[in-house]
C-alpha cells in the first residue's frame, strides 16, 4: 500500500502507565492496509515550535472498524500535545511507512521481544500471527512492575512473560536472559526495544545454530540460495528481526537524517530500509568508522 | 572579463516588470547566457488558469468575467524558466521521487536534489537530525551516491517532468566541484547547478569556501568555465558580512544566488550531557533562521544584479511575501516539506490568489518592494551600511 497523507480523528485517548498513552484513531485508509512493523508520521499542531513530525509505529490496526492506535511516552512538548487532544480531535497522519515484519509461511512459533516502550513496536504483529493461526510468545522487559504492560491489551492467545530489572514481578534481570529458554521452541523472533537490548540480543541469537545443533537439521532457512542484503526473501529467513528506532526528519528517505550503520558498510535508513531490519544487517558493534573500514575490507 | 559577458548596461524591462522596479533602477536580467534579448515571446510561461491550482476560492471566480491570465514564472537566464518561485530546497525532497503521490512535484517550480559529490559519500555517524526551537539541526555529512549514479538513476526520470530539477553539488575543492558540474554538462533531465560551497575546502586548510570571497568567487568562475549550465550559488549565512562574497560570485559569472545555507549550532543530549549528534555540528534550518535569511536577502540583493533565490524558515505565503519584498525572484522551502509535503504546492496556489487579489498578472511587482530606493543605476544603498549595529 502506497503512503497517504489522511486526516484521522481521536476517538479515544488513555494514560495506560505512568507517562505512556495509548490512542485509538479513526483512520480507515491506514487500517486496511497497514501491515505489523510498519510505522505513521504525524504531524503536531504545535507549529510554533515544532517543525517536525513525530513516528509511532502501528500497535494495532484494525480493517473491520478502521481504527488504529498508537502507544508513546511523553518525552517533550511534541508527545505532550498529544495527550491534550481530545475525542473529535482530528491530526494529520502519513502512512503507512516502512517495511514490515516478515513472517516466513513455515513459521509457527513467533517468539516477540519487547523492551519497555518497544512493546508498541511488535505488539500488532501478535494480531497479524494470531489471525494467521501461529502461536505467539510474548517476553517483555522493564525497569520494574509498575512500568509492565498490561496483559488485559493483548490477546488471550498470546503467552506472556515479563523480566523486571529490579525483580518485582517476574524474572528479575533483562528480557534477554528469557530468550535461550524459548529459542529451540521459536521458529522466528522479533524484536523492538532500546539500542543496548537490541544489541544484545544479536549476541544471544548468534549462537543459536551452533546450540541448536542437530535440531536445525532439515530446518535450514534458505537451503544455500542467498537473497540479496535487506531484500524481502532474506529477511523472511532471518530468525531475528529488529524493529529500529532513530531521529527522524522527513521519514519518506529524502532527508537521509534516520540512518543506522548496516554490515554492508552503507548507511541504512530507518523510515525506508527500516524500520524492520533483519539482526545480520545491522552493524551492531564498533563506531562508523570501524564498520567502514571493516566493509571495505 | 570572459565572465561578465551577460552583464547588462541598459536594462530592457520585461513587459511583466512593474513600476516598482523601474523606479528602483535594478539592472533587469534581459539577455540570456547568448547574449540574445530575453523577451515575453521567446519564454514559455507557464499561465495559471483560474481555478487550474483547485485552490479555494478561486472556483467561484471563473462564473464572473475571467480575470487577466496570471504569469507566475521566473526567468534565472541561460534559458532557465520556473513555471512559479516556488522551488523545494535541496536535502528536504530528496531527489524528487521520495514522496510519491503525496506531492505533485510538475505543480512546483523547481526542485533542487540532494547534495551531490564527485564520489559516493556515506555521510555523518548518527543522530544526524534534531529539533530544536522553532527549527532542526542536521548533520547529514552530504550522503549521496556520487553524481554518476545520480546521472544514471536519477536524471532520465527528470526528463519526462515538467518542473526543473537542479543538481545541488558540492566538493572538497575546486577541482571536485569542477569536475562534477563538467559530467551535469549537457546530460538531459539536469536543468541547472547549484554550489553548495558550505563545505571545507580541503586545499586552503579546511577553510569553508562560502565564507571566503576570494575562494568563493573562484570555485564559482571555475566551474563557470566548465559548463554552460545555469549556475546558482548557495551563500552561507556563517559569515561576518555576506555582501564582498555575494559581489565576488556575482563577478565570477553565476547566474543567480540562492541566500541562505544553514546557520552552524549543536546541540546537547541533556541526559548524558554530551553533544547530540553524531558530528557535534550541524546546520540549523526553519523558521528560527527566518529573520537572519531576511537579512542575508535584503542585504545581498542591494550589492548584486543578479537575481536571489531566497531560503530560509518558510512555512506560509506571508514568509514568500517578505522575501520577495527584500529582492528575492523566488524562495525555496526547505525544513516546513518535513511536517507539510503539501506546501510548496499549496504556496503556489495561495501566491496566485494573492497576486489576483491584488490585481496583479505578475508576482514581479511584489519583488524589492521593501529594499531602499537607489537614486542611480548600480549605486550602492547607503542604508544597507547604516542599518547594521
Amino acid at each position: 500500500m502506497t503512503m497517504r497523507l489522511v486526516s484521522a480523528e481521536l476517538v479515544d485517548s488513555r494514560e495506560i502507565l505512568p507517562d505512556q498513552w495509548l490512542q485509538s484513531f479513526h483512520a480507515p485508509e491506514l487500517a486496511s492496509g497497514a501491515r505489523a512493523g510498519q510505522f505513521v508520521h504525524v504531524r503536531t499542531g504545535d507549529l510554533s515550535g515544532l517543525v517536525l513530525r513525530r513516528p509511532f509505529s502501528f500497535n494495532t490496526a484494525d480493517p473491520v472498524t478502521g481504527m488504529i492506535t498508537i502507544h508513546f511516552r511523553t518525552v517533550g512538548r511534541g508527545t505532550e500535545w498529544f495527550t491534550r487532544l481530545r475525542p473529535g480531535d482530528r491530526i494529520d497522519v502519513l502512512g503507512p511507512l516502512g517495511r514490515p515484519f516478515e513472517v516466513d509461511p513455515r513459521s509457527r512459533h513467533l517468539l516477540l521481544v519487547a523492551g519497555g516502550l518497544g512493546i508498541a513496536g511488535v505488539r500488532m504483529l501478535a494480531d497479524e500471527a494470531l489471525r494467521d493461526g501461529r502461536q505467539v510468545v510474548l517476553l517483555f522487559g522493564a525497569a520494574s512492575a509498575r512500568e509492565v504492560y498490561p496483559s488485559s491489551l493483548l490477546p488471550d492467545e498470546v503467552e506472556y512473560v515479563v523480566a523486571t530489572d529490579d525483580g518485582s514481578l517476574g524474572h528479575r534481570g533483562y528480557v534477554t536472559d528469557l530468550v535461550p529458554q524459548y529459542e529451540a521452541w521459536a521458529d522466528q523472533a522479533f524484536a523492538c526495544g532500546p539500542h543496548p537490548m537490541l544489541a544484545a540480543l544479536s549476541r544471544v541469537v548468534a549462537g543459536r545454530r551452533e546450540r541448536m545443533g542437530v535440531a536445525t537439521l532439515g530446518r535450514k532457512r534458505g537451503g544455500g540460495r542467498s537473497d540479496a542484503f535487506g531484500s524481502t526473501a532474506a529477511r523472511r529467513k532471518a530468525f531475528l528481526q529488529v524493529s529500529m528506532e532513530q531521529n527522524m526528519g522527513c521519514a519518506v528517505g529524502a532527508c537521509l537524517g534516520c540512518v543506522v550503520m548496516g554490515t554492508n558498510g552503507q548507511p541504512q535508513r530507518v523510515c525506508r530500509e527500516g524500520p524492520v531490519f533483519g539482526v545480520d544487517e545491522v552493524a551492531w558493534e564498533g563506531t562508523w568508522s570501524q564498520v567502514l573500514a571493516e566493509a571495505a575490507t | 572579463m570572459k565572465s561578465r559577458k551577460r552583464v547588462v548596461t541598459s536594462p530592457v524591462v520585461r513587459s511583466t516588470i512593474t513600476p516598482k522596479r523601474q523606479r528602483a533602477g535594478w539592472p533587469l536580467r534581459a539577455t540570456n547566457s547568448r547574449g540574445s534579448v530575453s523577451t515575453p515571446g521567446t519564454r514559455s510561461p507557464v499561465r495559471i488558469e483560474p481555478g487550474r491550482g483547485g485552490a479555494p476560492g478561486t472556483a467561484g471566480a471563473t462564473t464572473e468575467a475571467p480575470p487577466a491570465p496570471l504569469d507566475l514564472s521566473v526567468d534565472i537566464g541561460r534559458g532557465l524558466v520556473f513555471a512559479n518561485p516556488i522551488l523545494v530546497a535541496s536535502g528536504t525532497f530528496g531527489y524528487g521521487i521520495e514522496y510519491g503521490d503525496v506531492v505533485d512535484v510538475n505543480r512546483i517550480g523547481a526542485i533542487c536534489c540532494k547534495g551531490t559529490t564527485l564520489k559516493p559519500r556515506v555521510g555523518n555517524p548518527p543522530p544526524r537530525v534534531t529539533e530544536t526551537p522553532g527549527g532542526m539541526l542536521n548533520s547529514i555529512g552530504l550522503q549521496n551516491p556520487g553524481v554518476n549514479a545520480v546521472i544514471e538513476k536519477y536524471a532520465p526520470l527528470w526528463q519526462a517532468w515538467q518542473t526543473k530539477v537542479i543538481v545541488n553539488v558540492a566538493g572538497e575543492s575546486v577541482v571536485d566541484y569542477v569536475e562534477v558540474a563538467r559530467r551535469l554538462d549537457g546530460v538531459p533531465g539536469v536543468a541547472g547547478i547549484e554550489l553548495n560551497i558550505s563545505c571545507p575546502n580541503v586545499g586552503k586548510g579546511g577553510l569553508q569556501f562560502a565564507i571566503d570571497a576570494s575562494a568563493a568567487g573562484g570555485v564559482t568562475a571555475a566551474v563557470r568555465r566548465v559548463t554552460d549550465l545555469p549556475l546558482l550559488v548557495k551563500l552561507s549565512p556563517n559569515v561576518a558580512d555576506v555582501r564582498p562574497i555575494a559581489k565576488a560570485i556575482e563577478d565570477a559569472g553565476a547566474d543567480a544566488l540562492t541566500a541562505v545555507n544553514t546557520l552552524s549550532g549543536i546541540a546537547v543530549d541533556p541526559g548524558r550531557r554530551r553533544p547530540l549528534l553524531g558530528n557535534v555540528f550541524g546546520g540549523l534550518s526553519g523558521p528560527a533562521i527566518k529573520p537572519v535569511a531576511l537579512r542575508i536577502v535584503y542585504e545581498t540583493a542591494q550589492v548584486v544584479s543578479i537575481p536571489i533565490v531566497a531560503i530560509g524558515g518558510i512555512t506560509e505565503l506571508r514568509d514568500v511575501l517578505e522575501y520577495l519584498a527584500v529582492g528575492a525572484v523566488a524562495a525555496q522551502v526547505g525544513t516546513a516539506i518535513f511536517a507539510d509535503p503539501t506546501l510548496p504546492v499549496r504556496l503556489v496556489d495561495e501566491l496566485a490568489d494573492e497576486c489576483r487579489r491584488l490585481g496583479l498578472t505578475s508576482h514581479q511587482a511584489l519583488i524589492g518592494t521593501a529594499l531602499p530606493a537607489r537614486r542611480g543605476s548600480g549605486a550602492a544603498s547607503a542604508k544597507g551600511v547604516e542599518y547594521r549595529p
